[in-house]
């Protein structure tokens, strides 16, 4: 399948499920009903190939160049039928499966995680490491008959509904950092685990804590080799930094769009407006250039912040024109158009956080593009 | 079309004119490497390969070749009138028989008899024959005389208009010439930003390197950021062939080379403040180019007022 009878044929296919795929407008209020319509989408892709696409037969998939992945997400979001941060998650979690899990695991699991039949997370972060991954302290410890897991995990999208979780630990020695780190594969009904959603300012509660007391793990659920964590880590970077931007992008468009279409005559600065334009136009062209190199099998690296920095400062910059375009809305509305706005404004707040802060995309700039050399 | 081998043919070739000028001008060594029947086979190689590197090495080509293409030979005998500093408009307003001109010019303007002005009117856009005779023309130096230009203004008694409306042409002119100087921003950009990355690298103070300190690793990544930004919208409106993706990427050009020219300024410092440094002629350069065409403050707003007027998007770049 090539991508351009991909997107013709998933064009016509939208066009006429549209209207069976879309929400309830009053879900998407809801964190249980962006995860509905999630499961609903997915299913439907699924089942009529769509989604299948793009990923390798072995776990699944179809075959077929990334591309028709970067396309289908990039429909989807701009027909307002999923929400492009939950949506993506896939395009992270799959790739770290396909390349490093023990081949049965993979084509047991990822079909569930593509069809929407489970909800998976990933454990990455920590109380103590938010950009300094590689401090990591939850710990596995070899028992002779399983793992067993004690510590703690923060900022866990989707916990709370998580069946299972890609969870990098520490198995080496404490100061061992990059190279002492091992990838699991765990069942979140697993006895030991605690689950936290965190409440934070845009609303919903996305994000979690996560607790693990001498939780088992057994052995072949090990990802890639034992304290070679770091290096699915920094594999799955580029996956994060590319197709799931594409999808970002697309996003982003959409609300643009919708605030042109809403705002009231005089309220958007013309100036600023073009400044937004400017960075989604650019925006969009580095990342289209990104999906291709991907396309064609080139491996991505540092570069890739470069995408990252701009898909995050345009989405400030967007929502920035929000306040004074619509302030009774913002500030005010109850409605569910309000609403969104409401939390999309907030959650924007965050893009130059989550998935890498900003001083850090731009710290792997200096060091690894421009060459700087250390920074102490 | 080249393909990708004969454009990477093409590159060193022009690369090479570039290193060894030997006293001819860079007009006669671009005729000498048949730049001109690159243009004509495929503008776009031909104008981001020369532009580009031009842009790296201050150097100046003749923005005329890359505007008059759109005009048939017919219609110019002679070069075109460019806006003034800052706008992308026609630079003649007719009212009944009477047209004022204010513009710019380079220096081959004053080698014809002949010039054509893209004159506004309610008619649309014409194109008028002026002779030179009729014109004030005052060289500029100002902030950067090896750029050339001229001032042009007149007001002339004209024949009521033709009726022949040259909108779409003046308007692809003005979008390919958008495009080379984005490409000429681009290049003098990147080299500021590796003029300033060389320097952060070997200056030591406090027994580091300054490239070691936060504050100005933070400046460079920016203007890297910047630099790549410009370069993919560039890219991309040549794809769109659009002249709204033209001043979209010259708007995004003109900004990316102001930003990074005041970070390497100040990475640069005291060396790059003096004469010596080669610092201060990219910036300048890149201070004029930006208002050649349509500064990017007067592009972003106009895109602006577009999108806004229009309520709505133009479609996405095809994945």
């Amino acid at each position: 399948m090539e991508l351009d009878e991909f997107r013709e044929s998933l064009d016509e296919w939208l066009a006429s499920h549209e209207g069976s795929l879309r929400a309830d407008p009053a879900d998407a209020d809801t964190l249980e009903g962006q995860l509905e319509q999630l499961t609903r989408v997915k299913r439907a892709t699924y089942d009529a190939g769509w989604m299948r696409w793009g990923w390798p037969e072995r776990v699944g998939g179809l075959g077929g160049p990334t591309l028709l992945r970067a396309y289908l997400g990039q429909a989807l979001t701009a027909r307002d039928l999923v929400e492009p941060g939950i949506y993506s998650m896939t395009e992270v979690l799959v790739p770290t499966m396909v390349d490093h899990a023990p081949p049965e695991l993979a084509a047991a699991f990822v079909p569930r995680l593509l069809r929407g039949d489970e909800t998976w997370c990933q454990g990455f972060s920590e109380p103590g490491t938010g950009s300094n991954l590689a401090a990591l302290t939850c710990r596995a410890t070899w028992t002779d008959r399983d793992w067993r897991v004690t510590g703690q995990k923060v900022w866990t999208s989707l916990a709370q509904y998580a069946q299972r979780c890609i969870l990098l630990t520490r198995t080496g020695p404490p100061e061992s950092r990059h190279t002492g780190i091992t990838a699991l594969f765990v069942d979140m009904d697993s006895p030991g685990i605690t689950v936290r959603p965190i409440e934070t300012m845009h609303g919903l509660p996305e994000f979690c804590e996560v607790f693990f007391d001498d939780v088992p793990v057994p052995l072949e659920r090990t990802l890639g080799e034992v304290d070679h964590g770091w290096s699915i880590a920094m594999d799955l970077l580029p996956f994060e930094r590319s197709t799931a931007l594409w999808h970002r992008g697309a996003f982003l468009r959409r609300r643009l769009e919708q605030l042109l279409a809403t705002a009231p005559a005089g309220a958007l600065d013309p100036l600023e407006v073009g400044e937004v334009y400017q960075a989604l136009f650019a925006f969009e062209a580095r990342s289209r250039a990104t999906q291709h190199r991907l396309g064609a099998g080139e491996r991505l690296g540092p570069e890739t912040s470069v995408d990252k920095i701009m898909v995050a400062t345009t989405e400030q910059a967007l929502f920035d024109l929000v306040p004074d375009a619509l302030p009774a809305e913002l500030l005010a509305g109850d409605d569910a158009v309000s609403e969104r706005w409401r939390t999309q404004y907030l959650y924007s707040r965050a893009a130059t956080i989550y998935g890498g802060t900003l001083e850090i995309q731009r710290n792997i700039l200096a060091r690894r593009v421009l060459e700087l050399g250390p920074d102490r | 079309m080249m393909d990708e081998h004969e454009r990477d043919l093409f590159e060193r070739t022009i690369r090479s004119m570039f290193d060894s000028l030997a006293g001819r001008t860079l007009e006669e060594s671009l005729r000498v490497a048949g730049w001109h029947e690159a243009l004509s086979a495929d503008p776009r190689t031909a104008i981001s390969v020369l532009f580009e590197l031009a842009g790296e090495r201050n150097a100046n080509p003749s923005i005329d070749p890359v505007v008059t293409r759109a005009f048939s030979p017919d219609d110019l005998r002679g070069a075109l009138v460019l806006p003034p500093f800052g706008s992308c408009d026609a630079p003649a307003v007719r009212r009944d028989d009477v047209v004022v001109v204010r513009g710019l010019g380079t220096a081959q303007l004053l080698e014809g008899e002949w010039v054509a002005v893209a004159t506004r009117s309610d008619m649309g856009t014409e194109l008028l024959r002026v002779p030179m005779s009729q014109l004030d023309c005052r060289p500029i130096a100002g902030m950067d005389p090896g750029l050339g230009l001229i001032e042009v203004t007149a007001t002339l008694a004209m024949a009521p208009p033709t009726g022949d409306d040259t909108t779409d042409r003046w308007e692809g002119a003005l979008a390919l010439g958008q495009l080379a100087l984005s490409h000429q921003l681009v290049g003098a950009a990147r080299s500021m930003l590796w003029l300033a990355r060389d320097h952060a690298v070997e200056r030591v103070q406090f027994d580091r390197p300054i490239a070691s300190f936060q504050a100005v690793r933070l400046r460079l990544a920016d203007s890297l950021v910047t630099v790549e930004a410009a370069e993919a919208s560039l890219s991309a409106a040549w794809e769109v062939g659009s002249p709204f993706a033209a001043a979209v990427a010259k708007g995004v050009a003109g900004r990316s080379a102001r930003v990074v020219s005041r970070h390497a300024q100040q990475v640069l410092a005291g060396i790059g403040f003096t004469a010596e440094h080669p610092l201060h002629r990219f910036v300048k350069r890149t201070l004029v180019l930006d208002q050649l065409l349509g500064a990017s403050a007067t592009l972003t707003r106009s895109i602006g007022e577009q999108l806004v007027r229009a309520r709505e998007l133009p479609a996405p770049l095809a994945l």
